[in-house]
């Protein structure tokens, strides 16, 4: 469970309006202004280009650094390797004390953030005067915090930002954001013409030429290294590109990917030292180049988290994931922000720090499908999530519901059919499904629960399983949880369909859960075990195709297994041969109907007018399975239904199973903005493949009173007549 | 891509990002024009000589006109309303301007004054970056101080409110010289 403190944290960014207007503003129109400023570019190219240069630079950090120095000092400058934060710090405050400094001009730097140089230099009396505006505006609120990697200060309304300046001039300032500008051009003016030394980052630094890159728009980091007569440049070992024309395609995205802009407006280069006003007369510049380690070298050795150096720090994956819009980055705290944040915090500062941030990603997987460098995000989050639980152990609600039930199905399965038993009739808003390894709390804010079914799936196969003369194909259903204990119907739905099709369909009763839970917990134990029953229970089936109609179920058959087994020679290969067989429910009807449908023998059968059903994208199912528009082709070819498109079909539910209960606060409001855009697409059905989505999506319009239902497609597909029938309760 | 079709990309990248691009046939026409946008922005001129700024007669228009026109000392570009600087390069793709600003005064009279006038003579427009990389490594040595620079200085900090003129100018005029200079409109 999330620490007091971080719940707390959590708790104040929810309910502070003006963060979360100027986050979800700026979120909405970034989604917009990013397509337009990618429009023609091949962005599939570039991101590979981008992966293939820093994963490369990854494997030869030494060899780099090593190229990068003799470069600086070929130039003439120093170059300085710091092990640690401690290190970096000490050497710059020795450089500064070495030249009389009392003032600093800083151009923003995630790296010197990282390392607290700030609070260490004043402690020695040094000033370091931040000059990107929104991080002087921060600075002059101490106890602060940035809300985003790239726009640090967005939270702020300008009267906030008029007050602060007020009080740091001394005389009553307007809220007029132009004059606001102005005020600290002149302000900040003062102090690049006066400072001792600039201290700045680095975007990329090049090898080859022992080139820093620096971006603004603003013009601070032109400034910072070009007036003062010492410049400091704080580079992190991830930052390093073998050669000059490596930059081209990091220049490329990331100002397309961190503002939608085609290019800031000021891209400086620095090769050694340059002329700079020295006292007396023009002279050469001092240059320090600091290249910080602080995790870096111990990540690049890491098969796994090394992909996380990849990173080039544009803030996208934060911009899209509906988490961080809701939280920002004041929660996620340790300057590194969103699902890569939690991964970087963890080698840069330590795993204990990362606990928290980590716990936040709800595994949407939008951020994976907009980052630049093509890192695996929400993986990378769930490798540390495992790595969490390895130390740390689960806690003790997780460890009883998952150890003691989830990983015993017999025993999961009597508790379940005892549970269907004990409920009391249905009641809105009252939880009733408590055993569900998805629910180990009864926390339903905003959310009906459906009851547990009297009859679970499993035990109504027997009058399902209809003996068809000489099936087409025979196919083994993999039900998976929620189907098989909440919504049976949904399983029922898929007999009838491929039924239809003329398969044949089984259902092996040694199945058992799929072991995500598990997997997104970080308990990879469980998870293992029950790969394992599952891959004997379903081989036993002798099948062609292992069907599921639940997208986290086919990801966990056809990714998770094998993963989770690879150390195990046998058993790994089983997985594999499995996984070739699994199919989604959805795919498998495109491919059986060839696109063609039903729609000639049903077509207006009825003459009844066509319902208008409007299609959830499943995360799991667009992002991992990429089906979005082979369920789209099956609906529009069901007769009756007429497809009408929501706004923002492909965001989160806000279910991700456990995280529902974990972050009721988070999950709610993400929630309530899926359901307003399924009530104006004006809908009376929504389908999504994803009996989670389902769910989440029948309890939030049940609770609301809403006349939409909500159906899997299996459903959709199977029985047309009760689609305008039937509530959401069951 | 062909000399005009450069021509219309830049200038159009240039003005969707803030910047004005000003069309001079020859570089006779260079002072007249300074003369003509520079007069209401104040009087105090840094200029940065280069081989343009001397044939085109550049701070002897100025003078003439009464500019107080500064070219060196301690002081310089600091207190000056406007700076003027020969770029080496034009990027087409994006309407950048990209040169070797390792000399001080470059960098000083491009980054301190509210204004800021590009030259730049319009054979020098490039495609892309990738184009302009490699005049550079074929002239030799990487530089050392190596600028691209897009529009004017601007701010989305405060409210995301587009803000143009915080640290460095709020303007940004580039002179495209030579016959074939012309906007986007194709003046
Ligand atoms: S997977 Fe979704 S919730 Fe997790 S970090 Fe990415 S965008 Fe955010
Ligand atoms: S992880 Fe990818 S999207 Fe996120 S900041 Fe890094 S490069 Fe950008």
């Amino acid at each position: 469970m999330a620490g007091k403190e971080f719940k707390q944290r959590i708790h104040r960014a929810l309910n502070n309006d003006s963060l979360r207007g100027a986050l979800g503003r700026f979120a909405d129109s970034y989604i917009v202004s990013r397509e337009q400023v990618y429009a023609g570019r091949d962005f599939a190219a570039l991101r590979e280009r981008i992966a293939a240069i820093k994963s490369d630079a990854a494997g030869h950090y030494e060899e780099l650094a090593d190229r990068f120095t003799r470069a600086v000092e070929a130039r003439g400058g120093k170059v300085f390797r710091a092990g640690d934060a401690a290190a970096a710090r000490e050497y710059i405050y020795q450089v500064a004390k070495e030249h009389g400094v009392t003032d600093i001009v800083k151009s923003k730097s995630f790296a010197s953030e990282e390392i607290h140089l700030n609070e260490f230099l004043q402690e020695r009396g040094i000033n370091p005067y931040e000059t990107d505006l929104a991080e002087w505006i921060l600075q002059l609120m101490p106890g602060e915090r940035p809300s985003h990697m790239v726009m640090p200060a967005i939270h702020l309304p300008k009267e906030e930002v008029a007050r602060v300046f007020s009080r740091y001039l001394g005389e009553p300032v307007e809220p007029d954001i132009k004059n606001m500008v102005r005020i600290a051009r002149r302000e900040l003016r003062k102090k690049f013409l006066t400072a001792g030394m600039g201290i700045s980052g680095a975007n990329i630094a090049v090898a080859e030429t022992g080139t820093i890159v620096l971006c603004t728009n603003e013009g601070n980091a032109r400034l910072t290294t070009t007036v003062p007569p010492v410049h400091v440049a704080i580079v992190g070992y991830e930052k390093l590109v073998p050669s000059i024309k490596d930059i081209v395609p990091i220049l490329e995205a990331l100002p397309r990917s961190g503002t939608a802009q085609p290019i800031t407006s000021y891209v400086t280069m620095i090769t050694g030292p340059v002329p700079a006003w020295r006292g007396e007369g023009e002279g050469i510049k001092e240059l320090h180049v600091v290249l910080l380690d602080n995790g870096r070298t111990r990540m690049a050795a890491d098969p796994v988290f090394k992909e996380a150096l990849q990173c080039i720090r544009c803030a996208s994956c934060t911009n899209v994931c509906p988490v961080f819009q809701l939280v920002s980055g004041q929660v996620y705290g340790y300057i590194y922000n969103g699902g890569i944040g939690s991964v970087l915090t963890a080698f840069f500062n330590s795993l204990e720090d990362a606990v928290d941030p980590q716990s936040l990603c709800i595994g949407c997987r939008r951020c994976a499908e907009v980052c630049p460098a093509k890192i695996n995000i929400p993986d990378l989050v769930l490798k540390l999530r495992e790595r969490v639980v390895t130390k740390q152990g689960l806690s003790s609600g997780y460890r009883i519901a998952l150890h003691g039930i989830v990983a015993k199905p017999k025993l999961m399965h009597t508790l379940l059919r005892a549970a269907s038993r004990l409920q009391g009739p249905v009641t809105h808003g009252q939880p009733l499904i408590r055993h569900l390894p998805l629910f180990f709390s009864n926390l339903t804010s905003g959310r009906s629960l459906p009851a547990i079914a009297k009859e679970p799936l499993r035990d109504r196969v027997k009058r399902l399983e209809a003996r068809t003369g000489r099936p087409r194909l025979k196919a083994a259903f993999y039900s998976g949880c929620v189907i098989d204990f909440a919504y049976p119907e949904i399983g029922e739905a898929v007999y009838k369909v491929l039924g239809r099709e003329g398969v044949q369909v089984t259902f092996p009763q040694g199945q058992a859960c799929c072991g995500a839970p598990a997997v997104y917990a970080g308990d990879r134990e469980t998870a293992v075990k029950l790969a394992k029953q599952n891959i004997t229970a379903l081989e036993e089936a002798r099948a062609d195709v292992v069907v599921t109609a639940c997208p986290t179920c086919a990801v966990a058959l056809k990714k998770d297994f094998p993963e989770l087994l690879a150390g195990e020679p046998a058993w790994e290969e089983r997985a594999r041969a499995l996984a070739k067989k699994v199919k989604d429910f959805t795919e498998l009807v495109h491919e059986l109907t060839g696109g063609q449908g039903k729609k000639v023998k049903q077509a207006k059968k009825s003459g009844s007018r066509a319902v208008k059903v409007t299609y959830h994208d499943s995360c799991h199912f667009k992002r991992h399975l990429g089906l979005d528009q082979v369920a789209r082709q099956v609906l529009k070819e069901q007769p009756g239904v007429e497809l009408v498109e929501m706004q923002e079909s492909d965001r989160c539910c806000g279910f991700g199973g456990s995280y529902s209960i974990k972050y009721p606060e988070i999950s709610a409001p993400i929630l309530e903005r899926k359901l307003k855009n399924i009530t104006e697409s004006g809908a009376e059905v929504v389908a999504a493949d994803c009996p989670g989505c389902v769910l989440q999506l029948r309890g939030g319009l049940d609770q609301k009173g809403s006349s939409i239902k909500v159906k899997h497609t299996a459903e959709v597909l199977a029985a047309l007549e009760n689609l305008q029938g039937g509530g959401n309760s069951k | 891509m062909k000399f005009q079709e450069l021509i219309t990309s830049f200038t159009s990248q240039a003005e969707a990002m803030g910047a004005r691009v000003i069309p001079a046939a020859r570089p006779g026409e260079i002072g007249p024009k300074l003369v003509e946008v520079l007069r209401p922005l104040g009087s105090k001129i840094a200029l940065v000589d280069s081989p343009l700024v001397k044939t085109a007669g550049v701070e002897a228009a100025l003078a003439g006109a009464g500019f107080n026109v500064d070219k060196d000392g301690p002081e310089f570009a600091r207190q000056a309303d406007t700076g003027i600087v020969e770029f080496e390069y034009g990027i087409a793709e994006t309407g950048t301007l990209a040169m070797d600003a390792t000399d001080l005064k470059t960098r000083l009279a491009a980054m301190l004054p509210l204004t800021c006038v590009a030259l730049l003579p319009a054979e020098r427009v490039r495609a892309n970056l990738t184009e302009v990389i490699d005049a550079y490594l074929e002239r030799g040595p990487w530089p050392g101080y190596f600028t691209l620079v897009t529009g004017p200085s601007r701010t989305a900090d405060i409210e995301r409110s587009l803000t143009i003129g915080v640290h460095g100018p709020e303007r940004l005029f580039i002179i495209l010289v030579g016959e074939n200079g012309g906007d986007s409109r194709g003046r």
